[in-house]
């Protein structure tokens, strides 16, 4: 391994706002090295490709190239020096073949582009990366394998020393998978530094020369493969420090089956989820980034409906087929996507708490109770500590903690029986989580029903009386939250081992 | 947003006062309450119109076809009355019932098919007025009943004509809605984001229907009003009227991209354009630079620096 890395962060930082993405990292990328990154969702890896791949600058540190630190000003600039970067959603034009799709952002081609030497090009380094692809076929109809074929092939175009790949395999079949890896192995042979970032961990114990571990936006270790244990692994990703934060609390839960779901299933997304929800429960859902715990909950609140299986609320079959039907059932979906389909930001805090209840706030004419619309605010404000001056605030400028609260506000007004609460402290800061869990628990005390989709493994075990875990669209079965550790969720979540 | 709304109504209030500040120094004509009730009948029907635009575009949506919408309706009522020899009070409600299902058509495109309201309307823009000029080709329909003109020209309360008098009754009823009400805030809501309105449970389908047909039930009554006022129709009556409309709308601060506005917006930018016109008309500037000055005003309405939200960027 020479001594001069081909790319290198030292002391990175990335703060949005309040948030720190990425705090003192320091990453060595070496030539010839394939280089695996690990982490949980949310650890900092995206934001640290990003800033290897120019779209986001530092707030603080140098990202260095052959020694010598650089600004990427875009991802124009980090192409130009040789930094390349393929996702598990491959970007092709459809409309273009193989050939135009590979040269698409060819920077040499001048005023005419020479189509025949292009064409040869294309078909050396189709032959280079060993797949066999007509280089004159439209990119539309590719399979996503061939499609990231094409990817790599574009970045080899450009003289790429440095390719980073993010999750590459996790759409693809078993078969396309390890043809990848290949790839990966044989573009590391030729003297590219190859960064592969995966939550298949057995992938990256075949592929990988070394492996760093990140974790809230921390550098944890980087060590050859052959030094790393899987346990040791998983125990650098959970950490153990942030999981004492969180107590756990008794179960309140009771006999009564508020939901039973038997064999749910929405086609090609999840299948046979089954599992019994009792009224005082925490049922946490655990799993990894495309393990379609979300896709569930959306079935269960009735926007996407699910195709087979089987729903009882509160004793009564039902097939659940649009928010409106859940919410007068007295179903609350809280949604881990604030802004998209959270709340209305230019709104005021007032308008969004009472947005789910809003017919308990009209006259016989339509018009809206104001004062009593401002009155529950101030009450849920009060509540629930949003820090905020006045209820007529858009909420919108609120801090992420305090919108998260208002989210729950209004879903709490409700007062529903079941509320499914999805990655309830994402992106917000410690002390707003622990307010966030005294709300479920309190919830649950006063005879709810919660099910909480989280990614946040201390958040899991603290919360839930029962675990359930899935992975790609799959139940890989419910653990007892008494028994349950980080590392034997993890191992489950990622495929290393069957639930007890 | 409230503070943003506060500056631009602010900013057009201080213009509305400029503006009547100079026109009354330019002519002792203006203040006259002939005049004020003049500069408002010349444009009645689309400042009628303008008001439920400030709904659509709220909602995030457009509706292109109101000029035709007028049109179809100014003419199948001359072509009922004239040439078929419908009485009048059943052309008036077949008319207004032509608003309501031309606004229906558009809102079952709009939300059963789910095409955009741009793409729907500049077609139903295209096939109303094709309908229109099918019925009246290029006759020019006179001589309603006296009646019937007499409510477009005359005055029913003192000198206020009746459109003058239903514009006043609409914006009150419409502000109350908007500002008040639960379709008022359900508006706002799916405007500002559909989705966050659907997983509250709000059937935002519905809803797009009636603003639809609303629009067009008020843009048919709208060419009634012109048929009335004019007192004759040809196949392109209020050809082009809904850029002036949308305009007006835009102008008073309501965001293209839906969420925000008002209609306290929408009244402030009615009465300047129409003060600007009225003042430029009494200076004899033609009407070609009156519009280019209108459209200066929209483009500053457009640039004043909105608040961001959602400016952060996402991480992992």
């Amino acid at each position: 391994m020479s001594a001069i890395p081909t790319l290198a962060l030292r002391a990175v930082s990335k703060s949005f706002g309040m948030t720190v993405a990425l705090a003192d990292m320091t990453l060595e990328l070496f030539p010839g090295e394939v280089h695996a990154i690990v982490g949980e969702n949310g650890a900092g890896k995206s934001t640290m490709i990003k800033i290897m791949t120019g779209i986001y600058q530092p707030s603080s540190g140098q990202v260095e190239i052959g020694g010598a630190p650089v600004v990427l000003s875009g991802s124009k600039a980090a192409r130009l020096r040789g930094v390349a970067a393929i996702y598990q959603e491959p970007m092709v034009f459809p409309d273009l073949d193989v050939t135009e799709n590979i040269f698409i952002s060819a920077t040499d081609a001048g005023l005419i582009l020479d189509r025949r030497s292009m064409r040869r090009r294309a078909e050396a380094l189709i032959d280079r990366i060993g797949m066999t692809l007509d280089v004159d076929r439209e990119a539309r109809g590719l399979t996503l394998a061939e499609q990231q074929a094409v990817e790599i092939a574009r970045a080899l175009s450009q003289d790429v020393r440095v390719l980073i790949m993010d999750e590459p395999t996790s759409s693809l079949s078993a078969h396309e998978a390890a043809e990848l890896r290949r790839i990966a192995r044989s573009l590391a042979t030729a003297g590219v530094a190859v960064v592969y970032i995966s939550h298949r961990l057995e992938e990256v114990f075949e592929i990988a020369d070394r492996v760093t571990v990140i974790r809230d936006g921390r550098h944890i270790s980087t060590r050859p493969v052959s030094e790393v244990t899987p346990q040791g692994m998983i125990a650098d990703m959970v950490g153990r420090a942030v999981g004492n934060y969180f107590t756990k609390m008794p179960s309140a839960a009771q006999q009564e089956v508020v939901l039973s779901v038997r064999g749910l299933t929405r086609t090609g997304v999840f299948e046979d989820i089954t599992f019994d929800l009792h009224r005082g429960e925490v049922l946490c859902m655990a799993g990894l980034i495309g393990a379609r715990r979300t896709d569930v909950a959306l079935s269960l609140f009735g926007v996407h409906p699910a195709t087979a299986g089987e729903l009882r609320y509160k004793g009564q079959a039902v097939r659940m087929t649009s928010p409106a039907q859940a919410i007068a059932l007295g179903i609350a979906y809280v949604s881990e996507d604030r802004r998209k389909l959270g709340l209305a930001m230019p709104l005021p805090i007032r308008s969004n708490i009472s947005l789910a209840t809003l017919a308990q706030y009209l006259s016989p004419l339509g018009l809206i109770d104001r004062r009593r619309e401002r009155d529950t605010a101030m009450a849920y404000r009060e509540r629930l500590n949003i820090r905020a001056p006045d209820v007529d605030m858009a909420v919108g400028v609120l801090s992420g903690g305090n919108q998260q609260k208002v989210m729950l506000a209004k879903w709490l007004a409700m007062q529903p029986d079941l509320l499914i609460v999805d990655e309830p402290t994402r992106g917000i800061d410690v002390g707003a989580k622990a307010e966030v869990h005294d709300l479920i628990r309190a919830f649950v005390r006063g005879g709810g029903t919660a099910l909480v989709i989280s990614s946040d493994l201390p958040e899991v075990l603290a919360l839930g009386d029962r675990i359930l875990v899935m992975r790609e669209g799959r139940q890989m079965g419910i653990i007892d939250s008494a028994r349950a550790t980080q590392e034997g969720i993890m191992a489950v979540a990622t495929g290393q081992s069957e639930a007890a | 947003m409230i503070a943003r709304l506060k500056s631009w109504e602010g900013f057009l209030l201080m213009s509305l006062v400029v503006i009547i500040g100079i026109n009354a120094g330019l002519s002792p004509e203006f203040l006259t309450l002939g005049n004020q009730i003049n500069l408002f009948q010349l444009s009645i029907e689309k400042i009628i119109v303008a008001l439920v635009m400030t709904f659509i575009i709220i909602n995030g949506e457009i509706d292109l076809s109101v000029g035709s919408m007028m049109g179809l309706s100014a003419c199948a009522f001359g072509w009922m009355v004239k040439e078929q020899g419908v009485a009048a009070p059943a052309a008036i409600a077949i008319s207004l019932g032509i608003g309501v299902l031309g606004g229906a058509l558009n809102g079952w495109f709009i939300t059963r098919v789910g095409l955009p309201s741009l793409v729907v309307t500049l077609a139903t823009l295209i096939g109303f007025r094709g309908l229109a000029r099918v019925l009246v080709e290029d006759r020019g329909l006179t001589d309603f009943p006296e009646w019937f003109d007499a409510l477009g020209q005359q005055g029913l309360i003192g000198p206020l004509p009746f459109a003058l008098v239903a514009f006043a009754v609409l914006f009150g009823v419409l502000y109350i809605v908007l500002e008040r009400s639960g379709f008022g805030r359900k508006t706002q809501v799916i405007g500002t984001n559909r989705e966050v309105a659907e997983f509250a449970g709000i059937d935002t389908n519905r809803h797009k229907m009636i603003l639809f047909i609303a629009s067009g039930t008020i843009a048919a009554f709208a060419g009634l009003l012109y048929a009335a006022r004019v007192g004759a129709v040809r196949g392109d009556v209020a050809n082009g009227f809904e850029l002036d409309i949308i305009t007006i709308v835009l102008l008073g601060g309501v965001s293209i991209f839906g969420g925000t506005g008002s209609l306290t917006g929408t009244l402030l930018a009615i009465l300047i354009v129409l003060n600007i016109r009225n003042g430029m008309a009494l200076l004899n500037i033609t009407g070609h630079i009156q519009t280019g000055v209108i459209g200066l005003l929209l483009i500053a309405s457009v640039m004043v620096p909105r608040l961001k939200f959602g400016t952060r960027e996402k991480t992992a």
